[in-house]
């Protein structure tokens, strides 16, 4: 059993099985989002946990201290998650029924007095929150390691905690793509949000069905894309970035062969049985070509498919390619993933000598 | 009965009139005086509407989120009585901390906090996406927001380096040598070798933005120094004015989301 | 109509003067930021010697040597006839790889990337090999090592003379 959720947890497996629970569960969060599967649900994975808990090298990667807070954040995230689509759920009956969703209803929209009904409910939580934290850091020692000392490294070398799913991302993007391009599409895909978003729907109360894509790709990208690397790169991932299962134990001499080819060695080597050519242009166009295609191409043909067109209509041309870029970076990610996972590709392109990797 | 005569006494006498002038916030003229005569309770409208105060809607993420960065505040100006961010006295000011200061507890709640609050930013941002709170007129706070959101995982990053242990510093060199990658600003970035003329490298790693973050080629003293500034002044100076904007203007776009 | 032109003129004037007088306030702004920001590139800094002498080529035995590591961040390494010093920063984010003699290369525990002895990467995420420094021998036959100097083997510079001593 263990070995099996070992080899399960594996990214080239948990990653699809996640994303496809994932869309599983938005597609039945109505069901999902009742009180009765919460409880059914937290009776199946109690003892679940339980049973994970009491495997030692499980335990100890839980319990080190500075991940105490990824125990806190996938706690909180699921009790979140489930509770906003019970709330989506509650209120998407509602509007199917022709009522106003719950946060529209009169009594709702009635105004009451901030004292005592604000100010003594953040009072509760800064109560709350305090002991919290006191209890937490009573528990809890914070980590102090050896001096730091810049000619020794320590096996694995880890970023802080919010910052591993970047580090994940390493893994299969050179650093200007995963430190840096990457992370500003992020940063500016969700400012943009707003003005991406022309749905005047849903301002003010939870829905799900009156901006199923909005939600869906945010949610896509928060939790499979965000949170899941960050799990991954917390838990899974051991000496020498090697990937370790929930149960296995951080063995510094396991070896893992990562034999990966770049994009062009299969082009000219594998294919035309050539040696490689000497220009660096030449060499590295079949990964170019692809490139200005997923970049380029890709665009205008979704704009010219009826969905593509409905989006244009509603929003306009300039907002529709903002967007779809946006989510062509986001797919980067998966698409890279999955290249590397069934053919070991390393780079689409390959310029080391102007450090310029994808 | 005892109790109920001092208290109406203290609220007769002249000091306690002196400071706060209204009556006990019994009724709707002395609520609406108590929350628009405080400085610090103005932050709210004087009346609101009910599903902005009820906990499932809001979470109180933000909430807490304003919280825990008080509290941060006030836990790092203590903790700073005792650490001198120098490569030499770091490290042990780190363990006194620890072991010769009373409420040892300090620097944990500190670190524990600063996880924390990264957390609830997170729910912060999750819960005001789910309720489609970006939508206008809020468009504006929705950026302010995402920029306090990188502000505060800066503050944290910034603050790991402060202990100068082995996690500290391996975890600044991973993070500071994706700056070396930046395109055409770092050395070891795309187009930096573009940049050359002849001998003259004009991007090298004694001036990129990796130099200019760590003041070094490697994450060394000078580095130390840098990071304790950014994390004690420089950040929460521009995170404190940009919390100002983000509140005020949750005010002025009408308080906390609701349909329209 | 020549008091309303006059009257013209003078607003005129007026918006002339205020641009110059905004166009004068961002320039200050702009120059004021240009210098803080060269304010934050120190013009000397206290980092380790870059230049160090490491002994004589006898010192040294086929393989990896790794007596310098720790001080100034170099592998001596004795191959095919060549001896050459092999930088110990990772081409991948910079961390310290470790020399596994059991496994005959250098790993890093950052992110997995490994090379053979010779400094070339086979395996991780590490875009391109490990860099050599200059070396040379002085007058009094020792080693000298330079480390402001880099070849790079996919720029072809491992065959320049003095990145390597036969041996």
């Amino acid at each position: 059993m263990k070995e099996i959720i070992n080899w399960m947890a594996e990214p080239i497996r948990s990653f699809p099985t996640f994303a496809i629970l994932f869309f599983l569960m938005l597609k039945h969060y109505k069901t999902v989002g009742t009180k009765k599967f919460a409880y059914i649900s937290l009776a199946v994975f109690f003892p679940a946990i339980c049973w994970f808990c009491a495997d030692p090298n499980f335990i100890k990667i839980i319990l080190w201290p500075d991940n105490i807070p990824i125990n806190i954040l996938i706690i909180t995230i699921t009790f979140f998650t489930w509770l906003t689509l019970y709330k989506c759920a509650e209120n998407d009956n509602r509007i199917e029924a022709g009522q106003l969703p719950l946060e529209a209803l009169p009594e709702n929209r009635e105004k009451v007095w901030s004292w005592p009904n604000l100010v003594y409910t953040e009072l509760f939580m800064i109560i709350a929150c305090t002991i919290f934290l006191i209890v937490w850091a009573i528990i809890f020692k914070a980590p102090l390691e050896e001096p730091a000392n810049p000619t020794w490294a320590p096996n694995p070398a880890k970023a802080p905690w919010y910052f591993l799913g970047l580090q994940e991302m390493l893994v299969y993007f050179d650093p200007w793509m995963a430190g840096v391009v990457l992370p500003v599409i992020i940063l500016v895909g969700l400012i943009l949000i707003p003005y991406i978003d022309t749905n005047p729907k849903g301002n003010g109360y939870y829905t799900f069905a009156e901006r199923k894509m909005a939600i869906t790709g945010f949610m896509f990208g928060w939790l499979v894309l965000w949170i899941y690397l960050i799990i991954v790169g917390t838990f899974l991932r051991g000496p020498n970035w090697t990937f370790y299962g929930p149960f296995e134990f951080w063995d510094f001499h396991k070896v893992e062969p990562m034999y990966n080819v770049n994009l062009s060695e299969y082009f000219w080597i594998k294919i035309f049985n050539t040696p490689m050519p000497t220009s660096l242009i030449l060499r590295e166009i079949p990964g170019i070509i692809i490139t200005v295609i997923y970049l380029l191409m890709i665009p205008p043909i979704i704009g010219a498919t009826k969905f593509g067109k409905k989006i244009i209509e509603k929003s306009g041309q300039i907002r529709f390619y903002i967007f779809v870029m946006l989510v062509l970076g986001m797919t980067s990610l998966p698409i890279k993933m999955i290249l590397r996972w069934l053919f070991d590709l390393k780079y689409i392109i390959a310029l080391p000598e102007w450090e310029l990797n994808l | 009965m005892a109790g109920k005569g001092i208290a109406d006494y203290v609220r007769g006498t002249q000091v306690w009139k002196s400071i706060f002038r209204h009556g006990p916030p019994e009724n709707a003229r002395n609520r609406a005086a108590v929350v628009a005569g405080n400085v610090f309770l103005h932050l709210h409208p004087i009346k609101l509407k009910k599903s902005g105060v009820q906990l499932g809607y809001t979470w109180c993420m933000g909430g807490l989120t304003f919280f825990i960065f008080l509290a941060l505040t006030v836990t790092g100006v203590l903790l700073m009585f005792y650490y001198r961010p120098t490569a030499e006295y770091a490290y042990n000011d780190i363990i006194a901390l620890k072991e010769h200061v009373p409420l040892g507890i300090m620097r944990e709640i500190h670190r524990w906090g600063a996880h924390a609050m990264v957390i609830t930013v997170w729910l912060h941002m999750f819960r005001v996406f789910m309720t489609g709170s970006y939508k206008p007129p809020r468009e504006f706070n929705w950026g302010v927001g995402v920029i306090l959101l990188v502000l505060t995982l800066l503050l944290s990053f910034t603050g790991y380096l402060l202990p100068w242990d082995q996690l500290a510093i391996w975890a600044i060199t991973v993070g500071s040598n994706m700056a070396k990658a930046t395109p055409f600003m770092g050395h070891g970035g795309p187009g930096a070798a573009l940049a050359q003329i002849g001998d003259f490298v004009m991007v090298s790693d004694k001036n990129d933005v990796r130099f200019q973050l760590l003041a070094g080629r490697f994450v060394g003293e000078p580095a130390l120094l840098r990071f304790y500034i950014l994390h004690c002044v420089f950040i929460p100076c521009i995170v404190a004015v940009l919390i100002a904007i983000h509140f005020w203007r949750i005010r002025k776009d009408g308080g906390i989301s609701a349909p329209l | 109509m020549s008091e309303e032109l006059q009257l013209h003129l003078n607003r005129r004037e007026f918006f002339s003067y205020l641009s110059v007088g905004w166009i004068t306030f961002t320039a200050a702004c702009a120059g004021m930021a240009s210098l803080a920001f060269r304010f934050s590139y120190p013009n000397v800094n206290f980092e380790p010697e870059m230049e160090f002498l490491a002994g004589k080529t006898s010192d040294y035995e086929e393989g990896v040597d790794e007596r310098w590591k720790n001080g100034f961040g170099v592998w001596m390494v004795k191959v095919e006839g060549k001896l050459f010093a092999l930088s110990n920063i990772c081409t991948h984010l910079g961390c310290i790889p470790n020399w596994l003699p059991a496994e005959l290369k250098f790993k890093c525990p950052c992110h997995g990337s490994g090379y053979y002895m010779t400094g070339v990467n086979f395996e991780g995420p590490a875009p391109r090999p490990l860099e050599r420094y200059a070396i040379s021998i002085t007058t009094e036959g020792l080693i000298k090592v330079d480390k402001t100097k880099i070849y790079r083997s996919e720029k072809g510079q491992w065959d320049h003379p003095s990145s390597f001593i036969p041996v």
